[in-house]
């Protein structure tokens, strides 16, 4: 069963259009990246999809559950990390995470501290408990936030921008933390983020959203192999010369060879990785070529990012 | 669910001293500190002429003058001005009150960023809006009435001699004033709060244009020291219709306003 699933989903806020008919699922275990820039609409679609906003146009479902008609269901059953942390400063930690566990209805006093212990310690708290949210790091309050909105241990958790402002060791292990979640804890997730490294070693699939618009949709692969017609063989050799050079140039499967006689690299372009690459090989052995490495080519993350959502036409 | 979110609002608000300060400074000026001042400072307000004190007399409606007979120039005066006169003035409590907690609990929260992990709990618009009604109308009611408490002794044990042992206060009109008025003019603050907080982003600004309900108050109490109104059961009677009636208009303004859409596309 799909655990979330949009078609067409659409939020304007009079003339501006926020969300523009957005349509994807989203499995179960799953960790699913909506990737853009600010202002991308992937908030609106969070909280489209955490029912505190109402779609202009379109359906979601939550658990086969409408995002209109069953609000109240679909709320107690996702647990949301909003943009900001939402913790009231003035509570403790501990106090936070008693009011949003009996609004997500651990009624069970017994039950309610047990989970509420086990979190602030799986997240380091436990012995902060007793301090007021205003005196933690914002580390801290991220980690805290991520443990409230798991608190009744929904199937489904919405993280908006989980990292964002963090330093990189905060940012490590909050996504430690997913990593754990997503793993140990069987639960899907929706992650919004503009950082690539985020969803590069979080998701299993992203859909790159730009201006309210999904751009694509796919795995960190399949995206990156959209933004490159052909592959690439980066050859890194001991004495790069003009001999391997032409030889490897002589070759009918080389459509385009550019080599750095500074570094030692040849990067080759073929319509086919794995049929090529050997020959190619050949060829330099052949020209008494001393080859230290073969690598496939692969664009990162980033490249496609920026070359799909500055609308740069993808090359197929 | 409503008595959840009063017990999480009424914990914030209790460590908020940018909220507790005003409504506790303002109900100890009026209730102590205004009394004792009149009835123990020399000068504080029985040293007048007896010319003025007849003056202020013929200002003053028939009905009051006749509870006045008999009462030595001292006992007028501070009758007149701790019974009559600071009747109206005294609702500016329950008003300061409600007013600062419910811009705090409204619009307090969309300035500290925590409304959308709220609006995100299970709990229907309803529950929530009843929930942050009752965290501005109780304390707002028990700071009153605690007030009150408190201006009753003070008055009568500071004036026991003055009026011959006779405990001056409660009267009726203090009594519908305190347990009449004072809740409907709390409602009418919350409601206006409420309507105001779902328009501004801060509190402060919240607070500052519910300041507005002020104004009749005042009027009440200026009228009263003109003679111009003689607040009697049946004005308050009146009072306490008008203000039931803005309150209930405020409140259905302020409950179609307070819609998670509505709301969240504002800070959106």
């Amino acid at each position: 069963m799909l655990s979330i699933e949009t078609h067409g989903l659409t939020k304007r806020f009079g003339l501006f259009t926020a969300v523009d008919h957005l349509s994807f699922s989203v499995g179960e275990g799953e960790v699913f990246g909506l990737l853009g820039p600010n202002g991308a609409g992937k908030t609106t679609t969070v909280r489209m999809l955490a029912c505190l906003l109402a779609p202009t146009e379109g359906s979601a479902t939550i658990d086969g559950m409408n995002i209109e008609k069953d609000s109240l269901r679909v709320r107690q059953m996702v647990g949301i990390l909003t943009e900001n942390p939402s913790l009231y400063e003035r509570l403790t930690a501990q106090e936070n995470m008693e009011f949003f566990a009996e609004a997500y209805g651990l009624a069970d006093q017994r039950k309610r501290a047990a989970r509420i212990k086990e979190l602030l310690d799986f997240f380091g708290l436990w012995d902060r408990r007793s301090d007021r949210v205003a005196r933690f790091s914002k580390g801290m309050k991220q980690k805290l936030a991520i443990a409230r909105a798991i608190v009744h241990s929904p199937p489904i958790v919405y993280l908006d921008e989980p990292t964002a402002g963090l330093d990189p060791e905060s940012a490590k292990s909050i996504r430690d933390l997913i990593h754990d979640l997503s793993r140990q804890g069987n639960h899907s997730i929706l992650l919004c983020t503009h950082r690539l490294e985020d969803a590069e070693k979080l998701c299993h699939r992203v859909m790159i959203v730009s201006k309210g618009k999904s751009v694509v949709t796919g795995t960190v692969e399949e995206l990156t192999a959209r933004i490159q017609a052909r592959p690439i063989i980066q050859v890194t050799l001991a004495g790069l010369n003009q001999k391997i050079v032409d030889a490897v140039k002589e070759s009918d499967l080389a459509r385009e060879v550019v080599a750095d006689d500074s570094a030692g690299t040849m990067t080759i372009t073929v319509d086919d990785y794995e049929s090529s690459a050997p020959e190619i090989v050949r060829r330099i052995v052949a020209a008494d070529g001393r080859i230290h490495s073969v690598d496939r080519v692969r664009p990162s993350l980033e490249e496609a990012y920026l070359k799909l959502v500055k609308g740069n036409p993808i090359e197929n | 669910m409503a008595l959840l979110v009063f017990r999480k609002d009424w914990r914030e608000i209790r460590r908020n001293w940018q909220v507790i300060l005003p409504i506790i400074v303002m109900p100890i000026a009026i209730s102590v500190l205004l009394p004792s001042f009149i009835i123990l400072i020399p000068g504080g307000g029985q040293q007048s002429s007896p010319e003025g004190v007849a003056a202020l007399l013929e200002s003053l409606p028939a009905e009051l003058r006749a509870e006045l007979a008999g009462l030595n120039q001292q006992a007028v005066i501070i009758y007149i001005f701790l019974v009559y006169l600071l009747a109206p003035f005294f609702l500016i409590i329950p008003l300061l009150a409600s007013t600062v907690i419910a811009a705090d609990s409204f619009a307090g929260e969309k300035e500290r960023r925590t409304i959308e992990a709220l609006l995100a709990i299970p709990i229907s618009d309803s529950e929530l809006f009843l929930g942050k009604v009752l965290v501005s109308f109780v304390p707002s009611m028990i700071v009153t009435w605690s007030s009150f408490a408190i201006y009753t002794a003070v008055v009568d044990v500071l004036s026991f001699s003055i009026f011959n042992g006779r405990a001056i206060l409660p009267n009726l009109v203090w009594t519908l004033f305190i347990f009449g008025l004072a809740p409907l003019v709390a409602l009418t603050s919350i409601g206006l709060t409420v309507t105001i907080s779902a328009r501004v982003k801060g509190f402060r600004e919240a607070q500052q244009i519910s300041a507005i309900l002020l104004v009749p108050i005042l009027g009440l109490f200026f009228g009263q020291l003109s003679g111009a109104v003689f607040l009697g059961p049946v004005i308050i009677g009146l009072l306490a219709g008008g203000f039931a009636l803005v309150a209930a208009i405020v409140f259905q303004i302020g409950v179609r306003l307070f819609q998670r859409d509505e709301i969240l596309a504002r800070l959106a």
